[in-house]
């Protein structure tokens, strides 16, 4: 059966009636938020009236099957969800207005499930072909590109560039500073015959096994920071939605960023360095 | 030479590590300085809104305008809101889609805003739209349009628009309206890439084929002065309504719509200053490092402890104070780019921004920058006010 999602006005007023009463009227089944459930004080088994407006004109009682945590969504974030499910026989009679005969109602959305997911681009152009005025669209489609989340996630990676470009700028001053401090034993590997390529490749494994050090070091602050934001954020919200989650492509992306990133601060900072003469380099 | 002269030319010195270690704080301060943009910028913008719209009250049936279901028997209840002592003006807001026909081309869906105001003792009815060529709409039979149907499909002032509004259902097929531009309007509630066009009650109802009904989408209110007497006034005399101040749809919508970002904000702002702590710190720390036989022959002919310590927090404050200059035109270049991909955001208005400059954000950067260069500094400071001068000498020429 399908189940349609409203938020209603709960007329509160009389909410949990008598025995007699359901007995007298069986009530149809909702399901209330968990948000809803504790602001209100209800739990399953609870009778409530619904109805579409404050004063309760046509209200109809219904019994509570049950508590569910409403789907997280970004963009209703801090608003406390205050929702009812209820299916949909039930929602077009308390949503039809006075006079209107039942079935002319519309409804927004149809949701489908095919037997082969992959066949949905294929599925919605038919639909589309075959009836004029219905607009049928692939799920992942219908998120469309300008929804929250694309949005967020470019604007997370605007932010994570900028610290990037940061992070890098102040690892060369870094590497050109450590590698300054070392230019005596770099001048004596020189001088003692080791040639300028040697040198650097020896350089470019420093940089590999320190930049990977970082990066394990990084993931595993991630990793331990994750819980804690999320834990953080779903009190302050009081939400399910994940706000942070290490992926393993996140993870990876990370890593493929940082250790080259770190390698090739390094050996650019080294680069310099050993275009001057072994002489030069020991000299004090 | 004083501490500040002398910790320049050691910068001076080395000018590649100094530049990077500038640029690097350009870069964090950057960051900063529009996470602190970021924090406010959607409070500010939006009441700033708000404001220059003329009215200082919304009265809807929810409890954030424009969230959905329309105010039944709008003439009535505006009348009743017009009717209170501390009323000047009101404005009946109906909104409905249309279509707007174009010869040979698809049609361009619109956004209809039909008004309607009453005025007491002759205060000003202003329109929730700017015009910018051309003059407002007055009668049945003329509307104002936006720049970008305008462009599309290629009208000016004087023109004539085909368009079929649906003011009940969408599944409404109405026959087609032809109305008058009389002005090129700018609709400062539209949404990103949404098309507006502005006219009168009637004007709407004629796109509508008389089929308007007396409902309202929202009723705008200006008061006598007393915003937050009126509206409660209001919700006395219309029970069931919620008649909201500016300040009050600012602080709900504080409350919930832009609470993610100002988390954000914080969270970032806390990461990118500690990042700036520590990379400065670290920079200035193997700095001091390097020249621990400098700063002992210093101290050897006769700097006292206080100057060479002054000399490393002149170098922290000269680096993150360039720096922190530079960030300035970096981090508004930056927020402009980041304030564009967020105006992506769906049911945002164009003219709403996440990132507004502020006085109080440019004194909180200056603070957050000038803390970071004290802090940085201390454990570099430490080193130098410690330094045994003969031992770090002999280790300077034995080693």
């Amino acid at each position: 059966m399908i189940l349609r999602t409203l938020v209603f006005l709960l007329v509160l007023a009389g909410s949990v009636t008598t025995a007699q009463e359901a007995a007298r009227a069986p009530a149809h089944d909702v399901l209330i938020s968990r948000q809803l459930a504790t602001e209100q004080g209800l739990s399953v088994g609870s009778l409530v009236r619904l109805a579409t407006d404050a004063t309760g004109t046509g209200a109809r009682t219904f019994r509570v099957a049950g508590i569910y945590e409403p789907t997280p969504d970004p963009a209703r974030l801090g608003t406390v969800p205050r929702e009812v499910r209820m299916h949909l026989p039930d929602l077009l009679d308390v949503t039809r207005p006075p006079g209107a005969l039942a079935g002319t109602e519309y409804i927004a959305n149809i949701n489908v499930a095919l037997a082969d997911p992959a066949d949905a681009t294929a599925f919605a152009r038919d639909v589309n072909a075959r009836m004029p005025g219905v607009i049928a669209r692939p799920s992942s489609e219908a998120a469309g590109s300008a929804g929250p989340f694309r949005v967020l996630e470019r604007f997370h990676l605007a932010i994570a560039v900028v610290t990037i470009v940061a992070a890098t700028v102040f690892l060369l001053a870094l590497t050109i500073m450590l590698v300054d401090e070392r230019r005596e034993t770099v001048g004596i590997l020189r001088l003692i015959g080791l040639p300028a390529r040697r040198v650097l490749v020896q350089v470019l494994i420093e940089g590999v096994i320190v930049a990977s050090a970082g990066a394990a070091f990084g993931l595993v602050l991630a990793l331990l920071s994750e819980s804690l934001i999320n834990a953080f954020f779903q009190w302050r919200y009081d939400t399910a939605l994940v706000f942070v989650r290490i992926t393993r492509d996140v993870a990876l992306t990370s890593t493929a960023i940082a250790v080259p990133l770190g390698a090739a601060a390094t050996v650019l900072a080294s680069w310099a360095l050993l275009r001057r003469s072994g002489l030069r380099l020991a000299r004090r | 030479m004083n501490a500040v002269g002398f910790a320049w030319r050691s910068l001076v010195r080395q000018p590649a590590r100094a530049m990077l270690g500038v640029l690097g704080v350009a870069a964090v301060g950057a960051l900063l300085l529009d996470m602190l943009l970021l924090s406010q910028g959607l409070i500010v913008s939006m009441r700033d809104l708000l404001d220059r719209s003329g009215w200082d009250i919304r009265v809807s049936v929810r409890e954030i305008p424009g969230r959905g279901g329309r105010v039944p028997a709008a003439s009535e209840t505006a009348a009743r809101i017009a009717a209170l002592p501390s009323v000047k003006a009101t404005l009946i807001v109906r909104i409905a889609n249309a279509r707007i026909e174009r010869d040979g081309g698809p049609y361009i869906a619109a956004t209809f805003e039909g008004v309607s105001g009453r005025s007491n003792r002759g205060a000003p009815i202003t329109a929730p739209w700017t015009v910018l060529r051309g003059r407002d709409a007055r009668g049945a039979d003329e509307v104002v349009i936006d720049e970008a149907i305008a462009k599309t499909a290629n009208l000016d002032v004087g023109g004539t628009v085909t368009l079929r509004a649906s003011c009940v259902a969408d599944l409404e097929a109405l026959p087609p309206a032809h109305l008058r531009v009389t002005g090129i309007a700018e609709f400062p509630f539209a949404v990103t890439n949404e098309d507006g066009i502005g006219g009168s009650l009637d004007a709407l109802e004629a796109a509508c084929g008389g089929n308007v009904g007396d409902e309202a989408d929202l009723l705008l209110v200006t008061s006598t002065g007393e915003s937050r007497e009126t509206a409660a006034a209001i919700r006395a005399a219309v029970p069931g309504l919620f008649a909201m101040t500016n300040d009050e749809v600012v602080g709900r919508l504080q409350q919930t719509g832009f609470t993610y970002f100002r988390q954000i904000s914080a969270v970032l702002t806390t990461v990118t200053v500690s990042f700036a702590v520590l990379l400065i710190s670290v920079l200035l720390t193997v700095s001091v490092n390097q020249r621990l036989g400098e700063v002992a022959a210093l101290r050897a002919l006769g700097f006292s402890r206080s100057r060479v310590v002054k000399d490393v927090l002149s170098e922290s404050a000269l680096i993150v104070g360039l720096g922190g200059l530079i960030s300035l035109p970096l981090g508004l270049l930056l927020a402009s780019g980041l304030d564009r991909i967020l105006k992506g955001m769906p049911g945002i208005p164009a003219d709403l921004h996440f990132f507004v400059f502020e006085g109080t954000a440019l004194a909180t950067h200056v603070g957050l920058l000038a803390a970071t260069a004290i802090i940085a500094a201390l454990y570099p400071m430490r080193i130098v006010s410690s330094l045994p001068i003969a031992a770090t000498l002999r280790d300077e020429v034995i080693g």
